[in-house]
């Protein structure tokens, strides 16, 4: 870690950890680097069993669909071969409204596009639902299923919709609960 | 210590601070907007999302539902400030020092919620008179029901009250300053006055000539069309046909200019307004009186 740290170095960080899923060609959406070579993104970005995966250094990898819920709107994808870096997942306890947190993705087809601004509140989006993490931060079609970051690169939570102007994503603790999940059912 | 971690932290804290004071207000029949607990017992918030003066109720932190009443308007600048049986509700903590072009500022709302960006310019970009033209422009989101919401710095201390209301395609914050100066004129006169003058206006062009004349670069003042009687106006003996340039210092270039030139704590003071009577500039002085309560 190092021990100063400006928005580009920020974003380095994160990008390292973050792919472009793709299939036919065309960018789908953005996925999470995680450990045992696994890749965490949406259930909306994924729709096949199949699906190509391209890293920041523009090595493209083939990655099998794992688990898919589409309640939780989260996939789990393994990939095969290669030597990635994988994220480091945040305490989901540290994240408060007015934290600084950044997204990479793919918006719009512009490859490691960063966006940063604060956490805006973290709640449910329907009374009694379960809470996400909404964020002042500008997101686009192709952000979905990448990572949002803390100030340290730390991943919090997974993109997954823009409501209002506002990213919603989903909180670290139920990604690592569906990740636990999904492993279980398909070893 | 990491730079970016420390203002992450520096903005969690001040989201936290400030948001002891903040409380959600329901003074209309959709969206509710936000308020601060200013003064002891007083809440500051947008006039315009106050649109009754009767049963508005105040939403604090913990949830409690605390009954209002408006204890005074300044639709001028859309602030509305609001009576509560405060109890235990924090008090903000007000900056002493007004927030500069290019500073980090937060934007608070009912919950609370945040949002971040910069001050962008001094001004709404319309040069609205005197007080009005040291709105700030805001390069931040307000959120749906943020109106009326503190504009806090990093150390969560609070800057000015945004609004969305006053400037349709800015968004604006009064500055902390104006409004201790309401708070004050409150507190002194137990009310909020209206400032009046007794005339109706348009706008006008000024020629070339004039500005020459007049040594300025003010392309527009405006034309006295009604002078009521027994008015300020009147009794200043401004006459219908005389040109307004400016009220007190401040440049007059329509209508909204010179309401929004008058503010309560200038009620009873006496001005110089810059006419233009005939082709001829003058500078006539007029005591500023205050609009009757029901008009």
């Amino acid at each position: 870690m190092p021990t100063t740290l400006d928005f580009a170095a920020l974003a380095e960080t994160v990008r390292r950890v973050t792919v472009e899923v793709a299939g036919d060609g065309a960018a789908l959406g953005s996925g999470v680097l995680w450990p045992r070579g696994h890749v965490v993104t949406n259930a909306h970005v994924v729709r096949r069993a199949r699906v190509a995966v391209r890293s920041v250094d523009g090595d493209v990898l083939e990655a099998r669909l794992l688990a898919r819920d589409r309640d939780a709107d989260l996939a789990l994808l393994c990939v095969d071969g290669g030597d990635l870096p994988t994220a480091t997942l945040a305490d989901s306890a540290i994240v408060r409204v007015g934290s600084l947190v950044v997204a990479v993705g793919h918006p719009l087809g512009v490859r490691g596009a960063l966006s940063a601004g604060i956490v805006h509140a973290i709640g449910p989006i329907v009374r009694g639902g379960a809470p996400w993490i909404h964020a002042d931060v500008r997101l686009a079609p192709g952000n979905s299923g990448g990572p949002l970051a803390d100030a340290s690169g730390a991943v919090v939570g997974i993109n997954a919709m823009v409501v209002g102007g506002l990213a919603l994503a989903i909180p670290i603790a139920r990604v690592i609960d569906f990740v636990r999940t999904a492993r279980l059912a398909a070893p | 210590m990491d730079g970016l971690l420390a203002l992450s932290n520096d903005l969690a804290a001040a989201v936290e601070h400030a948001g002891r004071a903040v409380v959600g207000v329901n003074g209309r029949r959709r969206l509710g907007s936000t308020g601060l607990h200013w003064r002891a017992g007083l809440i500051v918030t947008a006039d315009h999302t106050v649109e009754v003066d009767e049963d508005v109720t105040v939403t604090a932190p913990d949830g409690r539902t605390l009954a209002a009443t408006v204890a005074g308007r300044d639709p001028a600048i859309d602030l509305a400030v609001l009576r509560v049986d405060a109890g235990e509700l924090p008090v903000a903590e007000i900056a002493t020092e007004p927030a500069r072009v290019g500073h980090i500022v937060l934007a608070l709302g009912r919950g609370p919620r945040a949002s971040w960006g910069v001050v962008s310019a001094l001004g709404d970009g319309q040069r609205r008179g005197a007080e009005a033209g040291e709105l700030m422009s805001l390069d931040l989101t307000l959120y749906p029901g943020f109106s009326g919401g503190p504009l806090v710095d990093t150390r969560g201390r609070v800057v000015g009250v945004t609004t969305s209301g006053a400037a349709r395609h800015f968004q604006v914050a009064i500055p902390a300053a104006i409004v201790n100066r309401v708070l004050d004129e409150l507190a002194r006169r137990g009310r909020i006055p209206r400032a009046y003058l007794g005339v109706g206006t348009q706008s006008v062009r000024l020629s070339d000539a004039l500005r020459q004349r007049l040594g300025t670069d003010q392309r527009a003042a405006v034309i006295i069309v009604d002078v009521q009687p027994d008015s300020p106006a009147s009794a200043a003996g401004l006459l219908i046909g005389d040109v307004i340039v400016s009220l007190g210092g401040a440049r007059i270039g329509d209508p909204g200019d010179l309401r929004a030139a008058l503010r309560p704590q200038q009620v009873g003071e006496t001005l110089t307004v810059s006419i233009v009577r005939g082709g001829e500039p003058r500078d006539v002085r007029l005591t500023v009186g205050e609009r009757s309560r029901r008009a």
